[in-house]
């Protein structure tokens, strides 16, 4: 028979660390609470036969929050062999309020002391030994982080878990509570087969615990007659039963304390002092802001671009030198070719148009490759007579001869086809097909694996967890909880995740609410989407990627704030606990596993339902009814492709948005499926057209653009979010409400970036941006009428 | 017979991906989010 060992703690004290650790799997880690809102199980590396499992964290056994209750219901009715009581060492006193209540349940338990490192670091010092005793159970003093002790805990667990015999806890309460206890056994816990829990029971009891009530069966005669105990003792004390309790447990803690630690003399620790300015009320924001400027700067427009233009360039592309050599010389004889080709292009073009050969200076077209901006240079008549002479004498560079070329996949899978004699239809499907639009997706992992490191490092050395603070400081003079801002952290990795860490908020309006909106911060899946835009409509714009993601936050905001004005979310906003770990420096593993762990998870999408969509998109694209036969078309015909017919049915909806072609309409439908889609898409039907980004750029202005991203990024999530969405919300009316709310509010939102938007890129004021003026002061209604609801 | 190896293993390829999607979907996961819930922190309540 296997040995069953529980991980209980406060939140954020290593817990799940602790798991990976002993069980070597993967479990998220994150510094806020509600990380693990489930219990998760997990076999011992060190021995099969025992199992672990992780609990969520919790400050007490009180069943106020679903995490609590997860736990408790745990405890109680599974019993676990052992427990295994995990505690923040630099911050005793809070976790061992816990454990007074632990060593209640009859249930065999360690202490296992975490960070054991940061406490010898901070100078502290704590009696393991002393505190073992005081307490009443093994204490062993562990830093999961740093793999410390970690054998000696799970031993210790098992010990104890084999002798079978629960500790009685050392706490004795006050005499007349205590008393109060023992009338409250006799009447209704003698009955009990687990004589070891009655304690816990009658101290529940005593608590006036409805759920324990519930559970005991208790007659209303039975509840009468302990009502009076407590109300006995109630009066004697001179508090309410729970203050009691709490009170009683916190001079124990307190005497432990002095007992047991010492605490070296020191003023404000680092972490205290980065937290002065971090989290200071008027620095606070625009830190934040920056912070999350630089990120998205740095992945998506350098080091990010740099990599995915070798990615798309060169891998997705023709090929790429290796270790860059012979790039230079190449790119050199490339500008070089070019800049004649250009006059001796220009010195043709004057002919045609003029129908007469220059007599002296003439002007040629240069477009920019980057804005598509077309510029006139002016050449004179020899200048002509010298790029004719180039380019007749030379020929156009060829990259293999300048360093190592190695082709790209596409060059490489098209001679592959060609040296076999694959049919062209077979081919069309591989390159312009699956090459492409799993290409086009592929060649964003590098910016993504770049945003990943960013945000895992930012998790882990704890200022994620300074943002929740800040943000609950904004939200919350909204009307908001910060309890909403977690799940909105999550979900920069993955809506599910992020929809699913909503439940830890207890107030079922503002969970509703949680769910309907989190999806509106970009996920990882849209990250390949605004650096697209951003690359292809305003030619690697450094500004497109983070407002994308203050867009998110602004959506959020301003659809709490008016949702909360409305009958269906009105109430007081849940109140948010949580603590702030001191900073630490992450290690590089846990930093680049967490970025490996959400890149695979990317890159095995690509393979997959990115794939399947790619083959489905091409099809759609490249047949469809020309001249009355259904057939394969030319890339000059896809405006008859099945896909465009399906595009235009639906075309009209964004034409208030600047984007109502057939084209981006269909890349908006595919993204529903998942949101990489519409980059796959849109690299297959404008790669028919030539180069993707060209023709993107041609399709789109800076307005039409902006709404496009910012519709695509506020609507209805892919299917996997809408899952989640409809499973959390376990109402189909209220599924439907959330997607017609993100859809509407999205169409709404793009509706003002394009019209209103028009006005400022010089496309004129119309019709159109009488509407978004108008839509703009409905926003506005929203956010600042009268709230009915709330005082 | 080229065309004919090549549609092969691509039918070969679809069918791969389409079961091992069939199987996510028995075990509850949905392809559309990746189906690593490694990381998830609902992964026992929704799988």
């Amino acid at each position: 028979m296997g040995i069953r060992i529980a991980l209980a703690g406060n939140p954020n004290c290593g817990k799940t660390t602790l798991f990976n650790a002993l069980t070597g799997s993967n479990q998220f880690v994150g510094n806020w609470p509600g990380v693990t809102v489930e219990y998760k199980e997990g076999k011992y590396k060190g021995d099969k036969e025992v199992k672990i499992v992780d609990l969520p964290g919790i400050y007490s056994l009180s069943p106020y929050t679903l995490e609590e209750v997860v736990s408790r219901n745990y405890l109680i009715d599974e019993k676990p062999e052992a427990i295994i009581n995990v505690i923040d060492g630099t911050n005793l006193e809070r976790n061992l309020y816990l454990t007074t209540q632990i060593v209640e349940l009859g249930i065999p338990v360690v202490i296992a002391i975490n960070m054991m490192d940061v406490v010898e670091k901070n100078g502290d010092k704590i009696n393991t030994k002393k505190l073992s005793e005081e307490i009443g159970v093994p204490v062993i003093e562990i830093s999961a982080l740093k793999n410390r002790g970690l054998k000696e805990i799970v031993d210790a667990a098992v010990k104890v878990a084999k002798e079978a015999k629960p500790q009685s806890p050392k706490h004795r309460f006050n005499g007349s509570v205590e008393h109060a206890f023992a009338h409250i056994e006799e009447l209704c816990l003698h009955g009990i087969e687990d004589e070891n829990v009655q304690r816990w029971y009658s101290i529940k009891l005593f608590e006036r615990d409805e759920k324990i009530q519930e559970k005991l069966g208790l007659s209303s005669d039975v509840i009468d007659h302990i009502e009076k105990d407590i109300a006995s003792c109630e009066k004697e004390l001179d508090d309410d039963a729970e203050s009691i309790i709490t009170g009683e447990r916190y001079n124990y803690i307190g005497t432990i304390i002095n007992d047991c630690v010492k605490k070296a003399a020191k003023g404000l620790t680092i972490s205290d002092k980065i937290d002065k300015v971090v989290t200071n009320r008027w620095l606070a924001l625009p830190i934040f802001a920056v912070v999350m400027w630089l990120v998205y700067y740095i992945s998506v427009t350098t080091v990010g671009t740099w990599a995915t233009d070798w990615a798309n360039d060169g891998v997705f592309g023709d090929g790429w030198h290796l270790f860059a050599i012979g790039s230079s010389d190449y790119a050199d004889a490339a500008d070089e070719f070019t800049a004649n080709q250009l006059i001796v292009d220009g010195y043709d073009l004057y002919v045609e148009e003029n129908g007469s050969e220059p007599t002296g200076d003439f002007e040629y077209p240069v477009e920019d490759e980057e804005t598509a901006a077309v510029d006139y240079e002016t050449a004179s008549l020899d200048d002509y007579a010298a790029a004719k002479a180039y380019v007749e004498s030379n020929e156009e560079p060829d990259p293999a001869n300048y360093g190592v070329w190695i082709p790209g996949v596409p060059v490489f899978v098209e001679a592959g086809l060609d040296a076999i004699g694959c049919n062209d239809v077979v081919k069309g499907l591989i390159l312009d097909g699956i090459v492409a639009g799993v290409g086009a997706v592929l060649g964003f992992v590098p910016q993504m694996l770049v945003l990943f490191i960013f945000l895992a490092f930012l998790e882990a050395c704890g200022y994620m967890a300074r943002v929740a603070f800040i943000m609950d400081r904004i939200f919350r003079k909204f009307g908001l909880s910060g309890k909403s801002f977690i799940p909105m952290l999550i979900g920069t990795g993955c809506g599910v995740p992020g929809i699913m860490a909503s439940r830890t908020i207890e107030n079922d309006r503002d969970r509703k609410m949680t769910i309907m909106t989190t999806t509106f911060i970009p996920c990882g899946a849209k990250l390949p989407f605004i650096a697209m835009v951003a690359g292809a409509i305003f030619g690697g714009a450094s500004w497109v990627a983070p407002s994308a993601y203050f867009l998110g936050i602004f959506a959020i905001i301003t659809s709490g704030i008016m949702l909360k004005k409305t009958k269906m979310f009105a109430g007081d906003p849940a109140p948010f606990v949580m603590e702030l770990p001191a900073y630490h420096w992450p290690t590089l593993g846990n930093v680049l596993r967490s970025m490996w762990e959400r890149g695979w998870s990317f890159i095995k999408k690509a393979g997959t339902i990115i794939l399947l969509s790619t083959i489905v998109v091409w099809f759609c694209t490249f047949f469809g009814v020309v001249d009355g036969a259904f057939t394969m078309l030319e890339e000059d015909q896809i405006d008859h492709s099945i896909l465009a017919g399906l595009g235009r049915c639906l075309a009209w909806i964004f034409i208030p948005l600047g984007f109502g072609d057939w084209e981006a309409t269909v890349a908006s439908i595919t993204g529903l499926v998942a949101k990489e889609n519409i980059v796959g898409t849109l690299a297959i039907i404008y790669g028919a057209a030539g180069d993707v980004y060209e023709t993107m750029r041609a399709a789109f202005t800076d307005a039409s653009g902006f709404a496009f991203l910012a519709f695509n990024l506020l609507c209805a999530p892919c299917f996997a979010a809408m899952g989640a969405i409809k499973r959390e919300m376990n109402n189909t009316k209220w599924f439907w409400r959330a997607i017609g709310y993100q859809c509407g509010f999205a169409w709404v939102i793009g509706l003002i970036v394009y019209q209103v938007g028009k006005v400022f890129t010089g496309e004129g004021f119309t019709v159109g941006t009488i509407f978004g003026i108008a839509a703009i002061c409905v926003l506005l209604y929203g956010l600042f009428r009268k709230d009915k609801y709330n005082k | 017979m080229g065309t004919v190896i090549v549609v092969l293993i691509l039918a070969l390829v679809v069918g791969a991906i389409v079961r091992s999607m069939v199987k996510a979907h028995k075990r509850g996961e949905h392809p559309a989010c990746g189906g690593d819930c490694g990381h998830c922190g609902g992964s026992c309540g929704c799988h």
